[in-house]
């Protein structure tokens, strides 16, 4: 793997400079920081999601599945047995990572809209047990993470920019991840596979590997954001955790609308997404019902028609991308 | 910093901002300071027709208190309402923590839907914001927080008054019974009445021959209400949002099952009920956390303002906004650490609180209404009205078309 420091490099680099000194310039306590904060863990997800569905264009709508396996797994551990969400964490890490090489064996032989149909009613099925199986996940109530005040070793804190600096860490160790895997070998794999799976089998790839290897990295951070997301919010329950439009196809979305399988694609789009959604809320909810969501979804729709590779499109030199006169024979193999 | 610093449009503005200060000052000195107050509801999405129904109450406590002066102890401060949509539980928590620190809101009135309630009452605890709730789950002030009220009784509490206040009536009528069939959605709210129910039912030696959870937005009912008419239940007790209970009556009905049914609140008691059921809907009983003919003054203004029977959660959340608003002129403040101390010690018989059962608020240790009671009602014409216990009734209950005396 080489590495060289390119200009949209520097760009991260700098923002992630910015964002970690944001708390110090706005009211520790406010709304302001907790949409930074939801924002950067948003872009947490969607850059895991960014892993198999824009590396390997394996577009999953199931990916609540193991948001909710983080945020269950360390909220149970902690209530039931005490342990620390921080190790509980790892344990959901491993939790998802096993249900996501369990998921892959009956669909990764599927293509295109069946792999995402598969994906959602994995999800959707969780939903239903955790909804169900009231002696283990708490039922319907949803589980309330106790109110402990600061204990850093517990994973509590009273300011929210404790939360927001450790968002921001988690962002930036998915992004390293995502970085690793796009540039090293792995990631030409996936390419491979993403422009002609038949063609990189050929070659040599061992695609199922591959494409195995890539979601059980991209589950487990997965749950690793759904455990600080139950630690930062203090309360889920399985239809919210395990939500299809909340979760699943935010994630998705996110990374879309920044731009599949870049770097700076799904920091982009949650940075555009979900400010401009709490915007809407802010001055629009309160005015007609569902007026915020309406506004909020013709701007998505005029963001993808304005450019439907997405916002880093714009930026043509950071794309992550197979050279062009690769293109049009590939266009033709994938339909 | 003289006015030609400030450039042309900058010298208007202050002069136009000065002539207004000079105009408005004599009466601007005397007018107290608004009191902001949030208010969180699901005003979109699945539950946002009870949503709306609630804001709507707050809004009519809002005007009425308004109109009669304000806050008196507070030199007759207004009201003023800062609403979010809360729709579902993942969007509660932001938008509570805005109505605090942009608003600056002295107490949170919301959310109905037991989970988004939970979901805000995490951030109102931790900045120490009053909320005052008509969510029903158990949980609510069952966590030992110190800065939520629930107005109405809890979800297992409604499940048993449900239970209890049923057979009780049909006892009267001179019907024994021996089996019941329970029909839950599987939500927080379905699945705490439905224990309440459960428990009940365990308690007086009656058997549930049907004890069934189904999804919320059900699309199909007949394999429920096949199940139903082959348990040999004498009566059934449905707890469901709204389209869930249609689907449920209209296929009894269709099917001319005539086991007597009783609705867990929620769906089972709004206008679009009736709408959707037309004379299916006549005879439905549901337990109810309050109802509008027990304060009709209001119920009359509400119908007047908004063209429908005023609803439970209107009158609940109208109730859970003047309870703020006695708490304030007691208080004599709008601090949110002393009107939590005042609600805390509140005991107020007048105003919309005459609108809940037993006609007090008054809450307990854990913030729960220790004075509230559920109610029965029962459809008649375009209106439920209250038919049980006695001391509530308006109108004689009516059991498999006999009025029960």
């Amino acid at each position: 793997m080489r590495f060289a420091l390119k200009p949209g490099h520097v760009v991260l680099l700098l923002f992630f400079i910015a964002a970690a000194l944001l708390p110090l310039f706005v009211d520790p306590r406010g709304h302001l920081l907790r949409v930074a904060a939801m924002a950067l863990l948003f872009a947490a997800m969607a850059q895991s999601w960014n892993i198999v569905g824009g590396l390997a264009n394996q577009i999953s709508l199931g990916h609540a599945a193991f948001f909710g396996l983080g945020a269950y797994t360390s909220t149970l551990l902690f209530l039931r047995l005490g342990i620390s969400p921080w190790i509980g964490m790892l344990a959901g890490a491993m939790v998802a990572g096993i249900a996501a090489a369990l998921l892959s064996v009956p669909t990764f032989r599927l293509k295109g809209h069946y792999f995402a149909l598969a994906t959602l009613a994995f999800a959707e099925v969780l939903r239903v047990i955790a909804n169900s199986w009231a002696d283990l996940s708490g039922g319907p109530v949803g589980l309330t993470v106790p109110f402990l005040g600061t204990q850093p070793l517990s994973f509590a804190f009273r300011a929210v920019s404790s939360y927001y600096w450790i968002i921001l860490a988690l962002l930036v160790i998915v992004c390293v991840v995502f970085y690793v895997l796009a540039h090293g070998a792995m990631g030409y794999r996936l390419r491979a596979v993403r422009e002609n799976e038949a063609a990189a089998e050929v070659a040599g790839v061992n695609t199922f590997r591959v494409k195995l290897v890539a979601s059980v990295i991209s589950a487990a951070l997965t749950a690793m954001c759904g455990t600080v997301f139950a630690q930062f919010t203090f309360f889920f329950d399985p239809d919210s955790i395990f939500s299809l439009s909340g979760i699943s196809v935010r994630m998705a979305m996110i990374a879309i609308v920044g731009g599949l399988g870049t770097l700076g694609g799904p920091i982009i789009g949650a940075l555009f997404l979900i400010p401009l959604e709490e915007v809407a809320n802010a001055y629009l909810s309160s005015r007609a019902a569902g007026l915020s969501q309406l506004v909020f979804g013709l701007i998505l729709i005029a963001a993808i028609l304005i450019q439907p590779r997405g916002i880093m499109a714009f930026f043509p030199k950071s794309r992550v991308k197979t050279p062009p006169k690769a293109q049009p024979a590939t266009e033709g193999a994938r339909g | 910093m003289t006015v030609a610093t400030l450039g042309r449009r900058g010298a208007l503005a202050a002069l136009l901002g000065a002539g207004l200060f000079a105009a408005g000052a004599p009466i601007a000195a005397r007018a107290a300071d608004d009191v902001v107050i949030g208010v969180i509801q699901p005003l979109s999405g699945p539950n946002a027709q009870f949503g709306i129904g609630s804001l709507r109450g707050i809004e009519l406590a809002a005007d009425t208190i308004n109109a009669a002066g304000g806050i008196k102890a507070l030199g007759g401060a207004k009201i003023k309402l800062v609403t979010a949509d809360v729709p579902t539980p993942n969007t509660a928590a932001a938008a509570t923590q805005r109505l605090i620190s942009q608003n600056g809101v002295s107490a949170v009135i919301g959310a109905f839907v037991s989970s988004t309630t939970l979901a805000a009452s995490e951030v109102t605890e931790r900045a120490g914001i009053p909320l005052v709730t008509f969510a029903f789950a158990d949980q609510i002030t069952g966590r030992g927080y110190k800065y939520v009220f629930q107005v109405s009784p809890k979800g297992t509490v409604f499940g048993k008054a449900q239970f209890d206040y049923a057979t009780e009536i049909a006892k009267a009528a001179g019907e024994k019974i021996d089996k019941i069939a329970i029909l839950y959605e599987d939500t927080a709210y379905g699945t705490a009445q439905a224990k309440g129910l459960r428990e009940a039912a365990k308690a007086a030696g009656v058997e549930v021959v049907m004890d069934e959870a189904y999804p919320l937005g059900i699309t199909d009912v007949s394999p429920l209400v096949n199940k139903l008419k082959a348990s040999g239940a004498q009566m059934a007790f449905p707890v469901s949002y709204l389209n869930d209970g249609l689907q449920i009556i209209r296929a009894l009905r269709q099917q001319n099952i005539d086991i007597p049914v009783v609705g867990g609140a929620a769906g089972y008691i709004i206008p679009d009920f009736k709408k959707g059921l037309g004379d299916y809907a006549e005879g439905v009983l549901s337990v109810a956390a309050a109802s509008g003919d027990l304060i009709p003054e209001v119920a009359a203004e509400y119908k007047k303002k908004y063209g429908t029977f005023i609803t439970h959660e209107a009158l609940i959340h109208a109730a859970a906004l003047d309870a703020v608003v006695q708490a304030m002129e007691k208080a004599k403040s709008s601090d949110p650490e002393k009107v939590r101390a005042e609600l805390a010690s509140l005991d107020y018989c007048k105003g919309f609180a005459q609108g809940v059962p037993g006609g007090c608020i008054k809450f307990d240790a854990n913030g729960l209404n220790a004075s509230a009671f559920p109610v029965f009602v029962q459809w008649r014409g375009d209106e439920p009205v209250t038919v049980y216990p006695p001391k509530a009734a308006k109108q004689k209950p009516i059991w498999r078309g006999k009025t029960v005396e």
